[in-house]
């Protein structure tokens, strides 16, 4: 019996595909996220099923996750962001207490029980100045790949002060700092910074143990040490972080199957 | 004629009151469909999800039809005043007067909610200077301005100090327009010193030292004084104390209305209606009488609903106790749509339900009512009730809702926040409500969502 997770998120749809009494990973596959985010989740799905040679009846429950959940039509049922985030961190780090979500959109903050239970959390407001958007908007601006910007940043010799806790005032300011000649790596590294500080703030007090540091974001290197430095607290960075919330998403689905019927 | 507790739409209530009205529903002078409320420009409500219950519909009609009274009042010749910022304390001051009306222009926060930002109020309030980096009360501004809202009052009263810094900005803007305001100033609450004589305020949680009750019935005063000025008359003692005893009916009706519904084993009136409710409790929507008798219904019909064993939530819904009030009426829909149930709220004038005092001299009684106001001492303070209200409420989580440019909110929410997590030890979730939510509805729901599991979660052993 096999279950599936899709985490349908601003930037990217995640899949995860379960063995579920042996809850072992069997294929994940990972979409820029486009305009019909049902159509591409499906077309991903069914893409996936097929390199394994799996047939659809062969997957007994699908639970969506992500901004996008709810417009997925061949989902079960759906679980928010928060809740598959901790399942799928905890699967791959079974220690976890406090878990760092930076991905498109939204950037999450969960404190777990030591059973694993998210107990609290705190999530950014309305404003994308600590997600990876804020990353998406400086690329463009600086004409480069997302994937090139963590390499950029480690050049840096002086990271620049972003001073805007709005990411389109804190655009000015990048506009400002090119045309005054700054250095593009400077730029990025601060980006870097503001989105670590913009995140630490969610935080009401030293986190409990090492912080997971998970989500799309994670991926970008410097960003895990930026965090450690704005939260002043070991930041590890989680496996897989892609794919947490898509994993956490087949584990809830698997845990369902198993009560069903 | 009963039914099956329901959120309803607009259409649903059209055809619901033509069943209602077969069956001889009997209403009030400002009765009737809720959709004539679209002729007035109140597109909202075409969003928003009703209790379909004929106490809802008649809360709702008196709501959207404030304006119609405010100007029968002047066309009858009634005194119109205007008592801005405080919450509860000079209303019931204006009320002991015969020939009075007194209303809330700072209700004129809703008005872009309401109308969906038709009215342009907003715009009006920005081109005099009060953008959005400022409260959305700043709406007042061009409800004064277009005199299209309410008529302009014979008598305009503020309460200034330690209130809120955004309105005290707006209200200043407006006296400079021309409008007249009489101020009257209220002291930052402070814990009294050591052997400095004090008093303990209604609601039984807060002190404040003798020398600032004083101070605060010296002002209570000059409020006493402009009113007798504008009415022609005079206001004494035993007028004072007959309002606050009506005020104490409408009260103690109030409180029993949130004791029934937020301990009902399920929720037998929903989150909007119940912020409409308790709204009235400040400033009567204009008509004193009329609230004390949609309070009456509505606490009949939660009754009927509890001893039935009908509300809207299931058993097993999420216990939510809400602090601040919201821009977007239609963010309290979201609470029952992500499946968590209301069970008690701090909307800023938590001192407009408690009793006044029955048992000193009324200025005295109304200045520790004042002061009792948890806008006016600490956030610590204010943070300690609402900790003391979620715990008597057995709620399981707490949203603080913050409402866009005010700066108590921005100020206070994380304060009470930590405070909470720290002494009750339950998940907060702090959200941003917008006038318009509809763009970031789906942003708000998750968290919304999200509370509503890690609820769920805790529950578990």
């Amino acid at each position: 019996m096999i279950c599936a997770g899709i985490d349908a998120g601003s930037r990217a749809v995640k899949i995860v595909l379960l063995e579920s009494p042996t809850r072992r990973i069997l294929a994940t596959a990972v979409a820029d996220q486009g305009v019909q985010q049902d159509k591409l989740a499906a077309r991903l799905y069914t893409q996936l099923l097929e390199e394994n040679n799996l047939r659809e009846s062969e997957v007994s429950r699908i639970v969506a996750t992500g901004y996008g959940r709810s417009i997925i039509s061949f989902a079960n049922t759906t679980v928010t962001e928060i809740t598959c985030h901790a399942a799928g961190v905890r699967r791959l780090v079974a220690d976890a207490r406090t878990i760092v979500d930076i991905g498109g959109q939204d950037s999450k903050l969960l404190h777990l029980d030591a059973d694993g239970k998210v107990r609290d959390f705190a999530m950014n407001d309305r404003c994308a100045a600590g997600t990876g958007r804020f990353l998406e908007i400086v690329a463009n601006r600086l004409d480069l790949p997302l994937a090139d910007l963590g390499r950029l940043a480690a050049q840096s010799r002086q990271p620049a002060q972003i001073s805007s806790m709005c990411v389109v005032f804190a655009e000015t300011e990048i506009i400002g700092l090119l045309a005054s000649g700054a250095d593009p790596a400077d730029i990025v590294a601060g980006v870097i910074n503001a989105i670590a500080h913009r995140t630490a703030a969610m935080a009401p007090h030293t986190p409990n143990g090492p912080v997971i540091f998970t989500g799309g974001v994670a991926l970008v290197p410097g960003m895990d040490k930026a965090l450690a430095d704005a939260l002043q607290s070991k930041v590890a960075i989680c496996p897989n972080p892609q794919i947490t919330g898509a994993l956490g998403a087949a584990l809830i689905a698997a845990s369902q199957a198993s009560q069903q019927p | 004629m009963t039914c099956t507790p329901r959120q309803i739409t607009l259409d649903e209530w059209d055809a619901r009151y033509d069943a209602l009205k077969a069956a001889g529903l009997a209403e009030p002078a400002c009765g009737g469909r809720l959709s004539r409320h679209l002729a007035d420009g109140d597109y909202r409500l075409r969003k928003l999800s009703f209790d379909n219950s004929p106490a809802a519909l008649r809360l709702w009609n008196f709501l959207l039809t404030e304006e119609e009274r405010l100007a029968q009042a002047r066309t009858d010749g009634r005194k119109i005043v205007g008592v801005m910022k405080d919450l509860g304390t000079t209303a019931v001051m204006a009320y002991a007067l015969p020939n009075v009306v007194a209303f809330y222009p700072d209700g004129a926060w809703w008005i872009p909610c309401v109308m969906e930002n038709s009215d342009r109020l907003l715009a009006v309030a920005d081109s005099l200077g009060i953008d959005d980096s400022f409260c959305p009360v700043r709406a007042m501004l061009g409800a004064f301005i277009t005199a299209n809202h309410f008529p302009i009052p014979d008598l305009l009263t503020c309460s200034v100090g330690a209130t809120c810094d955004d309105f005290s900005a707006i209200a200043q803007r407006l006296e400079a327009l021309g409008h007249k305001i009489v101020w009257w100033e209220i002291p930052h609450r402070r814990p009294p010193e050591p052997d400095e004589p004090y008093v303990t305020l209604p609601g039984q949680i807060f002190t404040a030292a003798r020398s600032q009750v004083d101070f605060a019935r010296s002002q209570l005063r000059i409020v006493q004084n402009a009113l007798q000025q504008t009415a022609g008359c005079t206001l004494d003692d035993e007028m004072l104390a007959a309002a606050i005893s009506h005020a104490n009916r409408i009260r103690r009706l109030l409180a029993e209305l949130r004791r029934t519904v937020y301990t009902a084993p399920r929720c037998p009136i929903p989150a909007l209606e119940m912020l409409i409710a308790e709204m009235l409790a400040i400033h009567y929507c204009s008509n004193r009488d009329q609230t004390a008798a949609i309070l009456q219904d509505l606490l009949a019909q939660a009754r009927t609903r509890v001893s039935a064993d009908a509300g809207f939530a299931d058993h097993d819904a999420p216990k939510v106790f809400w602090v601040n009030p919201v821009a977007d009426l239609r963010a309290m829909n979201i609470l029952e749509q992500c499946g968590a149930r209301l069970c008690g709220t701090e909307y800023m004038f938590t001192h407009a339900l408690d009793p006044i005092p029955e048992d000193v001299e009324p200025l005295e009684a109304l200045a520790r009512a004042a002061l009792a106001d948890p806008m006016i001492g600490s956030a610590r303070d204010r943070a300690a009730r609402i900790a003391a209200d979620a715990r008597d409420f057995h709620a399981e989580a707490v949203i603080v809702s913050r409402i866009p440019g005010a700066s108590h909110c921005a100020l206070e929410g994380r304060i009470i926040a930590d405070h909470l997590r720290k002494t009750t030890h339950l998940p907060v979730l702090e959200i941003e409500i917008p006038p318009l939510t509809d763009a970031v509805r789906p942003a708000i729901a998750t968290r919304i969502e999200a509370l509503v599991e890690t609820v769920k979660h805790r529950r578990r052993p």
